[in-house]
């Protein structure tokens, strides 16, 4: 033991270094918008310009505005940053494109929401008042408002919503909205629980929920 | 150079080939060390500290890569696993195989438990009249458990317990919220709930700097800060001078003389696809547990007909794993909107309730031996736990925050028996991309793993009520075989030349120069993993090995007595 306190530092030095680089925006790859095909995006990705508009790879146009607009009620800009600000629409389409075995599902998900929502109300699912689009989407998120024969809706809103929560909690905005304590690149050492003389965890404070105030249910 | 007859080849570059060179290195002979695959730079190659956002697959992987991906394969670390040399498994069996090509192994990105393996273990069979008592015992394997502690450093507490030998060991890793509520859980059940033996440097030691806890031990150290065979023995190895480490040579087989005895190795430079032979006066083989299997097997001579030291026909035999399985998942309500803490910052197993079953009687159980349990859980990199949570919106995202510290998920890790259904065999059909013919798996999960795995789901369910916790909901099956990576048995040491491949020093009963140092050894997988066990017999194989040499007898089957 004793070790060599140098190279620890040294160490230290490095990983400091590193950990003030990575909050850098820039090195953000998700950040990527713009016509620079996936293939390219890896270590060279173009800086996210706000007046090019992303090219989806498998989407079409009108696929991918309701995507959007799926991604954005799922995970909503509400006082913190939602699917929007992370670039969730374009993490699923990228992860569509690469992946044939799901590509049918999307699409035909898709289809069944435009197709519902003209049997519905009359008109497809982007053309639907707020209203009527989270009416639309209650019945196929919560148990209690299920409907016969919106099988295939409830399938297809529960695939969209994992891949909306795997684009939105990898992002760097959807793990600082979770404090996420792995962003901080070295800790001296293993922290562990805080809570001495209560180790049933029976008396902690009360929770805060400052930035997520907002709720958008009944 | 294709002439040079060197002391000991050593196949396999892991756990057991790095501790088996650097102890045969500082001895002063010279080694040559097969790998099959490329040599990796830890500060270079090791993506260590790569946040998923800067990952193309955000960690998930390509979806193309679904079907063949490996247990504990990474988004960091593709691209070192191996999948171009196949195998097969039987019909009605099932059997994953996790290989890693680069130098050093599995052992890069391992889990780190290390418990000592005990007399309750050594002894099994004497106590619960089950398969065969273990060719060594606690007094006098303990020393050689020290020099490998002293060595690598193992984080834990001494525990006084019956199934597990105290070590010695360095400040342990401190308890999380969840790991005290679940201790008084686990209290009121009469289990212990203790600090697991984890290898990673709470502290600096022998000039490695302590871990920095950055939560990337799955892609590999880049600090060196837990064992691993690239930062601690091959670096040792190589700084004698005396070793040659070849990459990309893919074992074939053991080349025997005249007498049958090993004289080489036969490989296939994958680099050039072309059959390469070393020599040398022995060969250790540590290719990991199945793969050294596998080439014993491939082993054929006139001598030995059904594979290289193979006269009691257990070569292959006696396959062991750990089952593994989730008895129980669920929530914590007590941490609930709790702020974030860096649970999972270790990226370790922390603690573990390690086996309670069968100590006082050990037909106590509907099962015999024992199962050890470990808890994961807290503010993890991914909530994904989300399917829990119904609905969308705001309320949804609330939601994945407030209950971001509150999730739990025990991991059984049950050792199966031994058993005539469950061995190695080579495919008589089916080669390899260099026509070598391929291992193909026999193997089933058992009753006694089986009640193993049903015990633990109640004993789970009982520990999550008494921890005012909530259920989720438990695995349905256990893992399939192989996921544990913690198989044992092919080549397994006894005294009895009729009944066992290897002896009491893991060398071939028919082949005095041939040594195996790895898992496959073991009789059975106990209920503690095999890591740093492969290391404390492999330190003790190779002084054997050493004295042979400085005797002049590496060729000559010694009894075990004269040794010591």
């Amino acid at each position: 033991m004793g070790g060599q306190s140098t190279d620890r530092r040294e160490v230290l030095r490095a990983l400091s270094l590193a950990a003030a680089a990575s909050q850098f925006s820039g090195f953000d790859r998700w950040a990527f918008a713009s016509a620079k095909p996936h293939a390219g995006h890896a270590g060279s990705a173009p800086a996210k310009s706000s007046t090019t508009r992303y090219q989806p790879q498998f989407f079409s146009a009108e696929e991918y505005a309701s995507l959007e607009r799926l991604t954005e009620m799922i995970i909503p800009s509400d006082g913190t940053p939602g699917a929007k600000e992370a670039g969730v629409s374009e993490f699923i389409d990228f992860m569509v494109a690469s992946d044939p075995e799901i590509q049918y599902r999307f699409r035909y998900g898709l289809g069944w929401l435009d197709t519902h929502a003209r049997w519905l109300f009359g008109a497809g699912f982007r053309d639907l008042s707020e209203k009527q689009q989270n009416e639309m989407l209650e019945h196929l998120a919560y148990a209690q408002r299920y409907r016969p024969r919106e099988e295939d809706g409830r399938a297809f809103f529960r695939l969209l919503r994992e891949y909306a929560v795997m684009g939105y909690y990898t992002s760097r905005i959807g793990l600082e909205q979770l404090d996420y304590p792995g962003l901080q690149l070295v800790y001296d050492e293993m922290p562990g629980c805080p809570h001495q003389g209560d180790p049933e965890h029976k008396h902690l404070p009360p929770p805060k929920y400052k930035s997520l105030a907002v709720r958008n249910d009944a | 150079m294709p002439n040079t007859l060197y002391d000991v080849i050593v196949v396999g570059t892991g756990a057991g080939g790095g501790m088996a060179m650097k102890t045969l290195c500082e001895a002063g002979l010279k080694v040559c060390a097969l790998n099959s695959g490329k040599r990796l730079d830890p500060v270079k190659d090791f993506k260590t500290h790569a946040q998923r956002y800067e990952l193309t697959y955000r960690g998930f992987m390509d979806p193309k890569t679904r079907s063949r991906r490996h247990v504990c394969e990474r988004e960091t670390t593709q691209g070192i696993w191996e999948h171009d040399i196949t195998f097969t498994v039987a019909p009605g069996s099932r059997w994953k195989w996790s290989r890693c090509q680069a130098v050093g192994g599995k052992s890069n990105f391992w889990g780190r438990s290390s418990a000592r393996f005990g007399d309750i273990d050594f002894k099994a069979a004497s106590l619960d009249g089950f398969d065969v008592d273990w060719p060594i015992t606690e007094a006098e394997i303990g020393p050689y458990y020290s020099r490998v502690e002293r060595m690598i450093g193992v984080a834990s507490t001494v525990q006084n317990r019956p199934s597990n030998p105290d070590g010695e060991y360095l400040p342990p890793i401190k308890f999380r919220c969840l790991d005290h509520i679940f201790q008084q859980a686990a209290n009121k059940l009469g289990i212990l709930y203790l600090p697991d033996r984890c290898a990673q440097l709470t502290v600096p030691h022998n000039g490695h700097p302590a871990c920095h806890y950055c939560g990337g031990c799955s892609s590999g150290c880049d600090s060196g800060s837990f064992f691993s065979p690239t930062w601690f023995t091959i670096p040792a190895a190589e700084k004698t001078g005396n070793l040659e480490l070849r990459t990309d040579a893919h074992v074939k087989e053991v080349l025997v003389d005249e007498d049958g005895k090993a004289k080489g190795v036969s490989y296939i430079d994958r680099k050039t696809g072309q059959e390469v032979a070393v020599l040398a006066k022995a060969v250790v083989l540590a290719a990991s547990c199945c793969e050294t299997a596998k080439i014993m097997l491939n082993s054929k001579s006139r001598h030995w007909p059904t594979g290289i030291a193979n006269s009691s026909g257990q070569l292959g035999r006696n396959l062991s794993d750990h089952l593994y399985g989730t008895p129980a998942y669920g929530y914590l309500p007590q941490l609930l909107g709790q702020p974030s803490r860096p649970d999972t910052v270790h990226e370790s197993t922390v603690t573990w309730m390690p086996r309670w079953q069968n100590l006082a009687n050990p037909r106590e159980e509907k099962f015999i031996r024992g199962y050890s349990v470990y808890t994961n859980g807290g503010c993890k990199e991914f909530p994904s736990f989300h399917f829990q949570i119904e609905g969308f919106g705001s309320r949804f995202k609330r939601d994945i925050k407030r209950y971001y510290p509150t999730p739990f998920s025990f991991l059984i890790q049950a050792p199966s028996l031994p058993s005539k259904n469950n061995y190695i065999e080579i495919d008589p059909e089916v080669k390899d991309i260099f026509g070598i013919p391929v291992a193909r798996f026999h193997f089933q999960w058992g009753s006694n793993e089986l009640l193993m795995w049903e015990h633990c789901k109640q004993v789970c369910a009982e520990l999550v009520k008494a921890a005012g916790g909530e259920l989720w909901g438990a695995g349905d099956d256990p893992s399939a075989p192989g996921t544990s990576l913690h198989e044992t048995g092919p080549c397994r040491f006894g005294n009895d030349p009729k009944k066992f491949v290897t002896n009491g020093f893991s060398q071939c009963h028919d082949v005095p120069n041939l040594f195996v140092c790895d898992a496959s050894i073991f009789p059975f997988a106990t209920d503690k993993t095999s890591t740093i066990s492969i290391m404390a017999f492999t330190l003790r194989t190779c002084e054997y090995m050493v004295e042979l040499f400085r005797r002049g007898s590496i060729d000559e089957r010694k009894r075990r007595s004269k040794f010591e």
